[in-house]
Order: structure tokens, then C-alpha cells, then sequence
């Protein structure tokens, strides 16, 4: 199993108010499957992806990742896990603004202790792959919402990870944008095997790509559909 | 993550904000220039006095005198002959000479002789021995007459003390020049208005001879009994008139006079003191009492070590040897402690600016944090550790520091001058010497270098941590 949690929590304790951000939350997802997780707004999608990620410790119960137990790793783990387990794709595409897309595909290698050269070469091919072959050295401002999208995917991809975390990524994109990334995606899924976990807001978008759909509600989840 | 990368990150940061960090290092550098001119005057003003000491040959100089003599006879002048020698059994009956203490029954300390001087210039790291001699004789020149003493001064001092810089003229051509130096004082005696003029004009040099010298055959030796008066070197006596051509004139340095070369207001060259020393008369009684044909001995000499920092042990050795002797390093280690004071009085000054451009660091650094919140939230999404980013921080922070170090040396040294220089003009102009106030040795450099990276760490540490412990969730939603 790349994920299984159990009863897992995430709340927030604003003074007297405790808001639960994930409440008792239970699945698993296997090797190569395609997940769309659903919601409304502040049902705790973003929340869970986070946890996946290694970003934030739950308040309770049991998230493992490849095996591992996300809350019994320290920090420096945590890190790694984030680098090496997960590729992690953002709705804002967090770019870093003052690195060529070449530099900023290549920063997670350098995180990871990639030797300059090779990493050079990794980015430049995984550039070639999402389809920016010619667009190494230009600046995150030169750059389409779409093509950053896909600078981003490559930025992923780049410590070669088993599973993708896509945060509503094409939601900042428009519809023809978002079918090319989604393909992008789908062939990431389909023809090299990664598993793939998207938050999306699209329930459409979601029907065509996702194996199987996950629909949460006020932190728990209200329904699994597989398709 | 390999070091290399996290340079190059880090600079990457620096070049990001050019103007910030161009005056948060002007900042740094003003600090550092602050300190390292303050270490540099403390240095440079100790330099100056150490210097002036050395230069007037009074820390490797070691002052001998026999043994039986307690204090400093060479500063106390004079010249003692035949004192307690041994093997001076004919005239035991004889009182000792020029009132000096009577004779204990302590054992008799061996005579500072040529052999005893041979025996000194022997011992390692001993450079040269020379007696110290003055004699007695009258001066005259014109209508000028004095009567006062002439050193004798070895041709090795040309390159000490207060010789390195006459007031006028050059120190003796040769050992056996017929040329005087006279001191500013003396040369001012004989004329008030201008005694530079002195150079090169003649000094008449007389003294009472007796011609029962040894070497000089004495036309006709009278026959001596033991127990009585030589009355024939009494008969003997004559007076001696020398001609020496002023060589120039010499201004006593302060702190000279103690040990090393001494002063006098006539110095000629040491031999030719030897010589008169040899056969002058200095009274009578001395006359009648000593034996023309006696080994010659010396009241005391001086020993100069190849080293300073010899001294203590040389002088240990020569007191082995059953001397008395003394050097001026013991009164100079409380001047050194002063110095040390000061030291730590001018850093104190100097760091207070340093202080205030570390929390210019600080500021800066935790702007430049504040700015990248975002940034440092992608990094630790894509795999930045904690130490990753606090590294890459205090890479930024210590760049500024090594680079505002480098700056503030170079701007420490140019103040250094153009201050040295002022200070120089009005120092010569009172008449003193231009000197080198500020001096900037190399581990002043290395540590000033090594201090504004030091603070620069210190500081950039707490804005380092802030940064490597953000929650990078938060850190993401910042903008
Ligand atoms: N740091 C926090 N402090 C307090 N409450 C938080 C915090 N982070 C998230 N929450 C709350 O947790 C709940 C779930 O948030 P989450 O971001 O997971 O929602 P989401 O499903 O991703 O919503 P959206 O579709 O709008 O992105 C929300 O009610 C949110 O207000
Ligand atoms: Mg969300």
C-alpha cells in the first residue's frame, strides 16, 4: 500500500473553539491508483494532502506512507520523505520567482545532495518531458500559468518519487490549460506508474481522470466512488 | 545538501538585495574599521614606546659590574681601578682605593677584566661586551672651558639610541678618529645661538697623564718600596692636550640613558677613551697606589645580547659567572601591562560600533527571512531540512560579515593613514619624530576577519533559526 490512515485528526484549538480539519479520517490508497479527493471548501482536502506530505503532524491517529509512520518521524526524516517519497504540485505553482525553470527543477535534487552536473542534466530532460524543451532558462514571469504548471510537475518529478500530492492543480488555469495538464498528469499515471492523490474542486474533471473519487465533508469523508 | 550549493544559494540571496546588503556590510565595515583602528593605535602606540626602548639598545643591553658592588655603578659613572684584586698581597697594607666600601671577608668576586669580558663575549646569544668608561678631563674650545667627562661610545652604537638621529653632523668615521660628539646640551654651552655651527670646529681635550703608563716605558723608573708612596710617578705626571674635531652633535633621547649606550656630554670613540683612560690621573692617592704594571679591570661593562628576548637568560648566566648584573626587560613588564589595559580599553570603543552593525546584520538578515517566508516554505515542500535553510542563512549573514571585514580593514587602514599622517605633521612640528601610530600586523588582519565573521554568525544565528524552524504549511501561505 503507498497509504493507509486510520482514524486520523487534525484539529485546530483557536482559544475555545476547536476546529476539526480532519475528523477520524480512514483509507488507503494503492500502488499506481489515480485519486480525486473532493469537497467543499474547508472540508479538509488541503489538510490531508498536507499530512501525506510530511508538511504537518496529525493531532491523532495513524498515517503511513510506503510503510513508514509519518508521526514517528523526526524533522530532518520528515524532509527527507518530502524529497525523496512525494513530489508535491501546488495550485499557485510556487515557483521560486529569481531561478530559470532549469534552476528551480533542479532545486529539490540540490536538497536531495544531486552533484551539480547531473542534476543539470535530470532537469533539462524532465523540461524535455512536460514539453518546455526549449524554455530551460526563462524566468517563472516568462512563463504561461500552464507552463510554470508544468515547470512545477517537472520540479516533482525530479528526486523521482512513487507519489504525486497535486493541490487543485488547475485551478488556477483555464480549461484547455487544465486538459493538458491533467494529460500530463493521466501519462504520469498511466505510463510510468505513479500514484497519483488530486484535490480538485472539478467533480467533472475528477470523473475523467480519477480511478477513484474521494468526497469529504467538515473533515470526514462522506463518500469513496471508485469509477 | 553539498556545502558547495548552499554557497551558492546563499550568495545568490546576497546578489538578490545588492543595495541592502551593500549598506548592512558599509555598516559592518564601519564596525570593524572602528575596532581594528583602535587595536591598531593600542598596537601602534606600544610599537612606538617598545620601539624607542629598543632602538635606544636598552632591552638587549645587560650592565656587569663586579661583584662586589651593589646597585648600578655604570649609571652612576666613574670608573673604579684595581679594586680587590687578588694577588695584590704586597700592598694589603694599603687603604683601598677612591673611598670605596672597605673590604669584607666575603670571598672575592673575580675582577671584570679583559679575561672576564672574553669570558661574557663567550656565552651564547652575547653579541658584543664593551667596557663603560668615562674619564675625567677639561674642556676647551675658544673661550669656552669645562671641566667634565668623556665616554667612551663602541662604534656598534652608530645604529642606536639617540646616534640613529644626530642633530647635526655623523657619528665617527672610524675607531681610531680623532672626532668627538658633543650633546645638545654642551654643544648649546659653548654656543647658544647656534651649536649646529660646532660641526667640524675643534675641541681641546686635556687630562693629567702620568707617563709611568703601561705599554709607555717610563723614562726613569724609580725604585718602589712596598708600604710607601710611588713617588716616582708622582714625578711623572704631565698634562696632556688632545685636539678633536667635533663630529657632531647628538640630542639625548628620552628614555635613553638607562643601560645600552650611555650619555655624556663629550663621546669619543671607545678606544680612544681606552687610551686616555690609561693614562689618566685621576687623583693622587690613586696615583700612589696602584702598581703602573696591574691588569687593568672596569668598574662595569655592558653586554649586548643578539636578542631581546635573551637578556634574562644571559644576565642569569653572568651572574653564574659571580657578576653583578642588570637590564631594564624587569622595570618594563609593569609598561607592558599598561599596555594591555589600554588594548582592552581602545577594543572596548571600538566594538561598541561593531555591536551596533551586528544588529544591522541582524536587521538585515531578518528582513531578507521575512521577504522569503514563500520561498523558504517551497524549499522545505520540496525537501529543504531545517539545517538546509538555517545553513543557507547564516552563509548570507557570514557573507556580509566577511565581506564588511574586508572593507573595514581597508577603510581602518585608510583612516589609519590620513590620521597618522595628520598626526605626524604636528608631532614633528613640535619637534618629536613621525612615527608609525597605527600599526596593522597581519593577525590583526586574520582576526578582524575572523571577529566580523564571528559576529556576523552570532548575529545572523537567531534570524538562521527563525527561518529553519518556520511552519513551511504557514510559510506557503505567506505573501
Ligand atoms: N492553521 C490553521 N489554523 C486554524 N484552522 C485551520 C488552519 N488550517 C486550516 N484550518 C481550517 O481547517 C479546515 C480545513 O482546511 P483545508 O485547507 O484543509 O480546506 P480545503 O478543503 O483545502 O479547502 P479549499 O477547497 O478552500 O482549499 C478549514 O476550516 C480551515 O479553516
Ligand atoms: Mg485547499
Amino acid at each position: 500500500m503507498v497509504l493507509v490512515a486510520r482514524n486520523l485528526s487534525k484539529h485546530y484549538t483557536m482559544g475555545a473553539s476547536v476546529v476539526r480539519a480532519l475528523d477520524d479520517v480512514s483509507l488507503t490508497v494503492a500502488e499506481g491508483e489515480f485519486v480525486g479527493l473532493l469537497g467543499t471548501s474547508g472540508s479538509g482536502k488541503s489538510t490531508l494532502l498536507n499530512l501525506i506530505a510530511g508538511l504537518d503532524q496529525a493531532t491523532a491517529g495513524e498515517l503511513l506512507v510506503f510503510g513508514d509512520d509519518l508521526a514517528k518521524m523526526s524533522s530532518e526524516t520528515l524532509s527527507r520523505h518530502r524529497q525523496k517519497n512525494v513530489g508535491i504540485i501546488f495550485q499557485s505553482f510556487n515557483l521560486i520567482s529569481t531561478m530559470t525553470a532549469a534552476e528551480n527543477v533542479a532545486l529539490s535534487m540540490m536538497f536531495a545532495g544531486v552533484p551539480r552536473a547531473e542534476r543539470e542534466r535530470s532537469a533539462s530532460d524532465l523540461l524535455t518531458a512536460v514539453g518546455l524543451g526549449g524554455r530551460q532558462t526563462h524566468r517563472p514571469k516568462e512563463l504561461s500559468g500552464g507552463e510554470q504548471q508544468r515547470v512545477a510537475i517537472a520540479r516533482a518529478l525530479s528526486n523521482t518519487p512513487r507519489l504525486l500530492l497535486a493541490d487543485e492543480p488547475t485551478g488556477n488555469l483555464d480549461s484547455r490549460t487544465s486538459k493538458e495538464i491533467m494529460a500530463l498528469l493521466k501519462d504520469l499515471n498511466e505510463r510510468d506508474g505513479k500514484t497519483v492523490i488530486m484535490v480538485t474542486h472539478d467533480a467533472d474533471l475528477a470523473k475523467r481522470y480519477a480511478h477513484r473519487i474521494i468526497t469529504m465533508l467538515d473533515g470526514k469523508v462522506l463518500s469513496e466512488v471508485t469509477a | 545538501m553539498i556545502i558547495s550549493d548552499t554557497l551558492r544559494l546563499a550568495l545568490g540571496n546576497v546578489r538578490q538585495s545588492k543595495l541592502r546588503t551593500f549598506l548592512t556590510t558599509m555598516g559592518v565595515s564601519i564596525g570593524i574599521a572602528s575596532l581594528a583602528g583602535m587595536v591598531s593605535l593600542g598596537v601602534g602606540l606600544q610599537d612606538q614606546f617598545v620601539g624607542r626602548f629598543m632602538q635606544a639598545g636598552v632591552f638587549d643591553a645587560i650592565t656587569v659590574s663586579s661583584g662586589n658592588n651593589g646597585g648600578l655603578p655604570a649609571l652612576l659613572g666613574g670608573r673604579g681601578r684595581g679594586r680587590g684584586r687578588a694577588g695584590r698581597g704586597g700592598r694589603a697594607g694599603n687603604p683601598p682605593v677612591e673611598g670605596a666600601a672597605p673590604e669584607t671577608a666575603r670571598p672575592e668576586p673575580p675582577a671584570l677584566d679583559e679575561a672576564a669580558m672574553t669570558a661574557i663575549k663567550g656565552l651564547p646569544n652575547v653579541k658584543d661586551v664593551f667596557p663603560n668608561i668615562r674619564v675625567p678631563l677639561q674642556m676647551h674650545l675658544g673661550e669656552f672651558e669645562e671641566l667634565g667627562t668623556a665616554m667612551g661610545v663602541p662604534m656598534s652604537a652608530k645604529d642606536e639610541g639617540a646616534f640613529r638621529t644626530m642633530s647635526a653632523g655623523a657619528f665617527f668615521a672610524n675607531d681610531t678618529d680623532d672626532s668627538c660628539l658633543l650633546s645638545l646640551d654642551m654643544a648649546k654651552r659653548i654656543n647658544e645661538t647656534d651649536p649646529k655651527s660646532l660641526v667640524g670646529r675643534t675641541l681641546t681635550l686635556s687630562y693629567t697623564a702620568s707617563t709611568a703608563t703601561p705599554g709607555a716605558p717610563a723614562p726613569t723608573p724609580m725604585p718602589t718600596m712596598p708600604g710607601m708612596p710611588n713617588l716616582g710617578a708622582l714625578l711623572q705626571m704631565k698634562r696632556v692636550d688632545r685636539t678633536y674635531r667635533i663630529a657632531g652633535v647628538v640630542e639625548r633621547e628620552p628614555g635613553a640613558g638607562l643601560g645600552g649606550f650611555g650619555f655624556a656630554n663629550v663621546m669619543i670613540p671607545l678606544s680612544k677613551a681606552m687610551e686616555i683612560d690609561g693614562q689618566v690621573v685621576r687623583s693622587a692617592q690613586a696615583l700612589l697606589t696602584e702598581a703602573p704594571t696591574k691588569t687593568k679591570t672596569y668598574t662595569s661593562v655592558t653586554v649586548k645580547v643578539t636578542k631581546a628576548q635573551f637578556t634574562e637568560d644571559v644576565e642569569d648566566k653572568i651572574k653564574g659567572l659571580g657578576f653583578q648584573a642588570f637590564s631594564i626587560n624587569d622595570a618594563l613588564q609593569g609598561a607592558k601591562r599598561a599596555f594591555i589595559i589600554l588594548d582592552l580599553v581602545l577594543s572596548l570603543i571600538g566594538s561598541i560600533a561593531l555591536a551596533v552593525s551586528s544588529l544591522g546584520i541582524m536587521n538585515t538578515m531578518v528582513m531578507s527571512i521575512l521577504e522569503r517566508t514563500r520561498e523558504i516554505g517551497v524549499m522545505k515542500a520540496i525537501g529543504a531540512s531545517d539545517s538546509d535553510i538555517r545553513r543557507i542563512f547564516l552563509v548570507e549573514a557570514s557573507a556580509i560579515g566577511v565581506l564588511g571585514g574586508v572593507a573595514g580593514i581597508i577603510l581602518g587602514w585608510v583612516v589609519g593613514r590620513a590620521i597618522n599622517f595628520g598626526a605626524n605633521i604636528y608631532i614633528v612640528r613640535q619637534g618629536g619624530e613621525a612615527g608609525n601610530l597605527f600599526s596593522l600586523p597581519w593577525w590583526l588582519i586574520a582576526g578582524a576577519l575572523a571577529f566580523s565573521w564571528l559576529v556576523s554568525l552570532v548575529a545572523g544565528s537567531y534570524p538562521a533559526n527563525r527561518a529553519a524552524k518556520l511552519n513551511p504549511i504557514q510559510a506557503l501561505r505567506h505573501d
